[in-house]
């Protein structure tokens, strides 16, 4: 008798780690927070890339000021929210005496955001990316071809230092990539989260 | 006295060939690394912008009930060049032909089937499908189909934007199938210099008439090469199913009036919505000038 309660009570706990195991899973809900407490109506975030390059195979573009405004909200508890600007400004490349960036920008704004879960990491994922660069240069290849750059970017969220991290780790996380010239391209970049509207100078988190 | 004088004349002649050989030793110079795929692009041209060096490997040609498989390699090569055109809202680039006259390049493709257009079902045994094979294709009852260019090379035309973007149309380019066979005579040709074949080929999606169906080509995957000076788009795939052809013509030498309507009865509808071309292979664009001061730099 008692065997046969001790079973059960095993098999009780075996279903209460499962289902622990299985929350924790599916938590892949996060939400935007400023001081622990889940966001109400949207912010705006406004920020510029700390350093942030795009690579397609032999040549690799680099914006000096690569800024972003981004509208976010929480959604049945789920962050979400969409990239409205991009100014690119000075950007150059690392062959700079062949190709120069004749014209750089951001298209088909604004670009869909969510926030993901991928094992115990959170993940912002953007959606419908697409930027139109124009290339110049008398001896480059890519001169006066516009190369456009399409397709979804993941980066790993870091509440630590409210950065959201852009590389071929995080595009690989989530599954997501970048393409131009039909090639995936791999982009990087660390890209501060300061809310910049009712929540300024409030830590940004996502959990 | 003569004789010093005569030796005198001797060593000036031969310093004075020698240094004739030692300048056209200079003036020889020559092309290095991948820059040498270019070297038939005519990159001294002041009109030129990009050279191409374009390699189909693999794909098919379908002429009304005709596949023909490309086994066998065929080059395009030349530049393109200003004064560059608007038109459906991209720019389009008029070609400059290869400095070795060799545009696009003949490979004969041999046709499944020969002559007789007689081709063995798949599930035949392998002795049957060779029997067939050596029957029908052989000198005698094999038919190669040669592309050949139907109008001068400054008639292609090039949008580097949608080739690279997969849209629209990316090389305009008048054609010829060039149909050999000992019975057929040197001239059976399908499309000519007054009605040639026109390919609009897209590296996007077609949009054929029925009974074809759309068919989607691809850029290819881009790398950059020799600092950026080269792009390469390797598995680039060319695609054009909306092309109408004419009927075969001169097949036969003075027979051609018994002969072409034969051959037209194997060809089947040419119509546009019956054919098809798919060209698979690698892609290689540079700069003109950069080509051109590859080539001074290293005599």
């Amino acid at each position: 008798m008692r065997r046969k309660a001790t079973a059960i009570g095993a098999a009780f706990a075996a279903l209460a780690v499962l289902c622990a195991m299985f929350a924790t899973a599916a938590s892949a809900t996060p939400a935007w927070k400023f001081e622990s407490k889940s966001l109400e109506g949207t912010e705006v975030v406004l920020g510029a890339a700390i350093d942030s390059s795009l690579t397609i195979p032999g040549l690799t573009t680099k914006c000096a000021n690569f800024l972003y405004k981004v509208t976010i909200k929480n959604e049945a508890g789920t962050g979400k929210g969409e990239v409205t600007e991009v100014p690119l400004y000075n950007c150059t490349t690392d062959q700079p005496e062949v190709c120069t960036v004749g014209s750089i920008g951001a298209e088909k704004l604004p670009w869909p955001v969510k926030l993901t879960t991928v094992s115990t990491s959170n993940y912002i994922v953007i959606e419908g990316v697409k930027v139109a660069i124009k290339y110049a240069g008398i001896e480059c290849a890519l001169g006066g071809v516009t190369v456009n750059v399409t397709g979804t970017a993941g980066g790993i969220v870091d509440n630590a230092t409210e950065t959201a991290t852009f590389n071929s780790t995080t595009f690989g996380a989530t599954g997501t990539e970048l393409r131009a010239l039909a090639t995936k391209i791999l982009w990087t970049g660390v890209f501060p989260t300061e809310a910049f509207q009712w929540h300024r100078e409030q830590p940004l988190s996502v959990s | 006295m003569h004789k010093h004088r005569r030796r005198a004349v001797c060593s000036a002649l031969l310093i004075a060939a020698l240094a004739a050989l030692g300048l056209a030793g200079s003036a020889q110079a020559k092309l290095v690394g991948e820059f040498t795929k270019f070297t038939n692009c005519p990159y001294t041209n002041a009109n030129a912008i990009k050279c191409i060096y374009s390699v189909t490997e693999s794909g098919e040609v379908v002429l009304g009930s005709k596949k023909v498989p490309i086994e066998k390699p065929v080059t395009l090569q030349g530049a393109y060049a200003n004064p560059v055109e608007e038109k459906e809202g991209a720019e389009f680039y008029p070609f400059l032909a290869a400095t070795n006259g060799i545009t696009l390049s003949k490979a004969p493709q041999n046709v499944p089937g020969g002559l007789l257009g007689i081709i063995p079902e798949a599930s035949q045994p392998a002795l049957v499908k060779a029997l067939i094979k050596f029957f029908f294709e052989n000198s005698l009852t094999g038919v190669n189909s040669t592309l050949e260019l139907a109008k001068p090379a400054t008639d292609i035309r090039v949008s580097e934007n949608n080739l690279a973007g997969e849209i629209g149309t990316a090389l305009y380019m008048p054609v010829k199938v060039h149909l050999e066979n000992p019975f057929l005579g040197k001239n059976c040709y399908v499309g000519s210099s007054t009605t040639p074949i026109t390919w609009n080929l897209t590296t996007g999606t077609t949009a054929p008439p029925a009974p074809n169906k759309p068919i989607t080509g691809s850029g290819g995957e881009g790398e950059l090469l020799e600092s950026a000076r080269i792009l390469k788009l390797n598995n680039n795939k060319l695609v054009d199913n909306a092309w109408s052809a004419p009927k075969a013509a001169g097949c036969g030498g003075i027979l051609s009036f018994l002969i072409d309507p034969i051959i037209n009865t194997q060809l089947g509808t040419l119509t546009a919505g019956h054919n098809s071309a798919e060209l698979k292979g690698t892609l290689y664009q540079a700069s003109a000038f950069a080509v051109n001061k590859i080539n001074k730099e290293n005599p």
